[in-house]
């Protein structure tokens, strides 16, 4: 479909779909709660929570942070060159966002084995428990996100408006979720 | 478009940095907390409405965001 024939305005066709924009607010939600959950039981444990979350390195978590957001800003770049019909811009933005996609998993990757060497688990303390639970489930998103982009980036001759924008709404929904949980997780309590 | 995004971005850096001062700043926790939770809040709706062009969507589909974005958020702040 021509980007230019999509009426986003229409209730059912936000940009990347409605069946997408579905999942992305049962996904928050979903975290949501888990993330209120969090709170409330920080609130009963205050300094069990604030001594574990002492034990973060917010540095790394806030240079994942910029990763991911970088990664984000590529794949709007991307979507935008690809409605501009400039697919060899977007492709190497897509390439690019899936580096920085992979990036994230290996700094996470090096946090993980940091917190496994001090034996920091998932049965430590309930801090821990919400730690590898919420950030393991928004691990295992960005991985799929990868696929997605890299079976889009793939295909990008012969895919459609609506494909694209609906992978880089699901790239994004990454964002989004790591955005809710790194002040909780890092910086809050 | 390209502009903007760029600009979006620009932003998105400066509230991580300004995020990561927050976070070390000796304030009280009582202050800390909704500071935080504003500067995150501002870039989830950053990423939302410019990178996922969200600003073009439906209404509905716009205060849906900001809505579940303000609950999780009173949940955390009234804890």
């Amino acid at each position: 479909m021509n980007p230019k024939a999509i009426d986003y305005k229409s209730f059912f066709y936000p940009p990347g779909g409605i069946l997408l924009w579905m999942i992305i607010f049962l996904e928050l939600i979903t975290f949501g709660m888990a993330l209120g959950a969090m709170a409330f039981s920080a609130a009963d444990n205050g300094p069990l929570f604030h001594q574990s979350r002492l034990q973060l390195n917010a540095t790394i978590g806030t240079i994942n942070t910029a990763v991911l957001l970088t990664s984000g800003f590529f794949v709007a770049m991307a979507v935008h060159n690809f409605k501009a019909a400039n697919l060899q811009k977007s492709s190497l933005q897509f390439k690019l966002a899936m580096l920085g996609g992979l990036l994230f998993i290996a700094i996470k990757g090096f946090e993980y084995y940091s917190k496994i060497d001090a034996g920091l688990l998932l049965d430590s303390n309930t801090f821990f428990t919400f730690y590898w639970l919420l950030t393991g489930f928004h691990l295992i998103h960005v991985v799929v996100g990868l696929v997605i982009l890299f079976v889009l980036n793939r295909n990008i001759t012969t895919t459609s408006i609506e494909t694209v924008e609906a992978s880089a709404a699901f790239w994004h929904m990454c964002d989004l979720i790591w955005l809710l949980l790194f002040p909780v997780l890092y910086l809050i309590f | 478009m390209n502009k903007t995004l760029t600009w979006t971005f620009g932003l998105l850096a400066l509230l991580t940095l300004a995020a990561l001062l927050v976070s070390n700043l000796a304030i009280e926790p009582s202050t800390k907390k909704p500071l935080m939770l504003l500067l995150f809040s501002s870039k989830f709706l950053l990423v939302a409405f410019q990178f996922m062009e969200l600003k073009k969507a439906h209404v509905a589909w716009r205060a849906a965001i900001v809505a579940v974005l303000a609950v999780i958020n009173g949940v955390i702040a009234v804890a």
